[in-house]
């Protein structure tokens, strides 16, 4: 329920497989062939940092707290699990979403101010009439079966700093790894403790490094090295790792990780996806996703 | 947003008959309904008041308590909690279907005062009770503050089960402390308002919810309210007033709260307010004291006041004044309460059909066949259509649930 993320409509209705995951989507592809074909759209991951950029320019404006964003993110994933984008205008579903995330987060924002907020950064694609907004939500609402509390990874975050002594610099670290984890699809498919601990552990393996992730290249080696390490250990020979990195810290969290019921294959996959995604990051593929979406509303109508 | 606009893959009117109209409220309008197309049993349909733009109908964007109401009951799953069926989100409109309960609490105690007051069985009152906290205990462990308890919002079907309505108000209290006041310029309706509310207090917890039990308690042993203020209307500059006379009504039967009996109270905003009540050292001395209410109740009711068939008796007093208690941190916890020996004196158990062994049956829920067009959407809104009592009338109603 609410806040008890085992009983929670997240868990049962919105968390999948990779396979299954696939699978959805495929499905929504196939349902539309001529259209999927018609309009082709950079790999998932460029959009989704591109949508994650806009989405940030938006909130930035109305000066929106990162945890309604991260809902936000969340809610657009979700809905494009049910509704194929080349239907969509992205504009109006990220205005929307923002709008609908700022209400559940317990910061209201007005419609009018969202419309025109979004209308001052794509003018292009958002009209003035905040009926349609509004209609969008109906639409977003419906997809989502009205199921619309998210649980992210901060809570465990917050909880589980003191229990593993953090520093409060691994903790903003942890803290930007969780808002990164939003251009994955990480929120589809693990529970938001694995990606806590998933991000907790990374910050304090990476602490050294301390150039925030983006940049730092060699820490996403460094996070490789650490994951390969991990990957298929058993939870007691965890210790060795720990052992072998220079943090006594580590240490702990690695024995830590080993005696809590944390799924470990899920950390290590979380922390090659996020790795990964600091692989593709900064592509320069913007501009043609910028183009490719605009061709398909354009042609489309989807931005009346 | 699409081309087309947005139409609803399911129609309200495909799989519902609407039987007819059972009341309206603070945001739109609740209808009695059977299934359709071999959907069986009978529903209650909330519908939201939509927006209007002079006389079209528009999409304004869905209201905060609207949205919480939605998502906090696809959430929730419990048998003390109303059960949500489905929500329909069709031309322009938000139909939420909730299983269908055949009385509420207000509707109850209003029976048993007309057309000469009668007593509501001692054990019937304990099986309502204990469901009633049960449901609440829910909500707590799942960090959900109901917020707007009160015998209208409390449901009961016809089997006897107690089921917590209305999550309107209702929200998570996870998120940071100082968002729960802001934005939420009335909480909870006055007479059921926990004095730390009253007196401005912007940390409010849980407790607050079991304020409201105790008065619901209260008012199923005497069949008024205990606290029945006068509510304070806001004024032109939009501040929230000092509900004086509400705190007044409390004061009088409590008396009024110490610093010892409540080491918080000197920090509450509306502290020197309290102050200025008109009570002096003669009142204290007519303070009736909880307890003299309670006993002169029990006798005026006829509950048996010997033991050992005494109940509610001195168990219920202890519960009572548990939970009609001045400082939040003191009060009893929904779980505290549900272990009181109350529930558990004679070695009885409790029953989950709040009817068992009951004479008499509770009409039905009065249904108005007047309006069994859900689709028209412009409809006045006519308070409780039903019942036609003057009793009712005068219950303060919320106004402006959301900021
Ligand atoms: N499931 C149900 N079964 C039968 N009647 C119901 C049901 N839900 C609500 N009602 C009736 O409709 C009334 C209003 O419903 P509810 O309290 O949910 O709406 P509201 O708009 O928040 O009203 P208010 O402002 O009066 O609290 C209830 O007091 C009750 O009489
Ligand atoms: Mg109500």
């Amino acid at each position: 329920m609410a806040a008890n993320y085992w009983a929670s409509t997240q868990r049962r209705h919105w968390q999948f497989t990779k396979d299954a995951l696939l699978d959805i989507r495929q499905k929504l592809e196939d349902e539309d062939r001529a259209l999927v074909q018609q309009y082709p759209l950079p790999d998932r991951r460029v959009q989704s940092h591109f949508f994650n950029q806009q989405l940030v320019k938006l909130g930035r404006r109305m000066t929106i707290r990162q945890q309604a964003l991260a809902t936000a993110q969340v809610f657009i994933r979700r809905f494009y699990t049910k509704v194929e984008i080349r239907r969509t205008n992205p504009y109006l579903v990220m205005a929307t979403a923002l709008y609908l995330a700022c209400k559940m987060e317990e910061c209201p924002q007005h419609i009018r101010v969202v419309v025109s907020e979004a209308r001052s950064i794509w003018s292009e694609f958002i009209v003035s009439d905040i009926s349609k907004l509004g209609e969008c939500e109906f639409f977003m609402i419906s997809e989502m079966n009205s199921q619309l509390i998210v649980h992210h990874p901060y809570r465990s975050l917050v909880e589980l700093q003191s229990t593993l002594n953090m520093a409060q610099e691994e903790v903003s670290l942890a803290w930007s790894i969780i808002n990164d984890h939003y251009l994955t699809d990480l929120p589809l498919l693990y529970p938001p403790h694995v990606v806590a601990v998933t991000a907790i552990f990374l910050a304090m393996v990476l602490k050294p490094t301390q150039a925030g992730l983006h940049a730092a290249s060699n820490a996403a080696a460094t996070l490789s090295n650490v994951s390969q390490a991990i990957k298929g250990v058993e939870p007691s020979q965890l210790n060795d790792i720990g052992a072998t990195t220079p943090q006594g810290k580590v240490q702990s969290l690695v024995k830590w990780l080993g005696e809590s019921e944390i799924d470990i294959k899920a950390v290590v996959d979380c922390s090659q996806e996020i790795i990964s995604l600091y692989d593709i990051w900064d592509q320069g593929n913007e501009k043609t996703c910028r183009e490719q979406i605009a061709r398909y509303v354009k042609a489309r109508g989807l931005d009346k | 947003m699409p081309c087309p606009g947005y139409v609803s893959k399911v129609k309200v009117q495909d799989r519902y008959n609407v039987v007819g109209f059972i009341s309206s409220g603070t945001y739109g309008r609740v209808y009695k309904a059977t299934g359709r197309n071999g959907k069986s049993g009978e529903f209650a349909i909330k519908k939201f008041k939509p927006d209007k733009e002079g006389e079209v109908i528009q999409y304004t964007g869905i209201s905060q308590s609207a949205c919480r109401e939605m998502a906090l009951c696809s959430e929730l799953c419990h048998p003390n909690i109303i059960d949500l069926v489905e929500i329909i989100l069709e031309d322009k409109c938000i139909f939420m279907v909730f299983e269908y309960a055949e009385h509420d609490l207000l509707q109850i105690i209003h029976h048993h005062t007309q057309p000469t007051r009668y007593p509501i069985p001692a054990p019937t009152i304990k099986s309502i009770l204990f469901q009633l906290l049960n449901g609440l205990l829910y909500l707590h462990s799942n960090w959900v503050l109901h917020r707007d308890l009160k015998p209208a919002n409390i449901m009961v079907t016809s089997k006897g089960e107690v089921r917590i309505g209305d999550l309107g108000l209702a929200r998570l209290f996870y998120k940071p402390l100082h968002q729960l006041f802001s934005g939420d310029k009335v909480v909870v309706t006055i007479w059921y308002r926990a004095p730390e509310l009253l007196l401005g207090s912007r940390h409010y917890t849980p407790a607050v919810d079991l304020w409201a039990v105790g008065c619901i308690f209260a008012e199923l042993l005497s069949l008024r309210p205990i606290f029945k203020g006068e509510e304070a209307k806001m004024d032109s500059k939009k501040t929230v007033p000092f509900q004086r006379n509400q705190m007044q009504k409390i004061v009088e039967i409590l008396g009024m709260p110490t610093k010892e009996q409540w080491p918080g109270l000197v920090h509450q905003p509306e502290y020197s307010q309290l102050q200025s009540l008109p009570y002096t050292a003669r009142d204290a001395s007519n303070v009736r004291g909880l307890e003299t209410w309670y006993w002169t109740i029990l006798k005026s009711s006829n509950y048996p006041m010997e033991p050992p068939s005494a109940y509610p008796g001195q168990q219920g007093f202890d519960l009572l004044s548990r939970l009609l208690e001045y400082d939040p941190t003191k009060r009893l916890t929904a779980r505290e309460a549900l272990q009181h020996p109350y529930f558990s004196a004679n070695g009885e158990k409790v029953s989950a059909n709040c009817f068992d062994g009951m004479v008499v049956q509770y009409p039905h829920r009065r249904v108005s066949k007047d309006d069994n067009d859900i689709r028209t959407t412009s409809l006045p809104g006519t308070k409780r259509g039903g019942l036609p009592d003057d009793s009712l009338v005068g219950r303060p109603t919320k106004r402006l649930k959301e900021g």
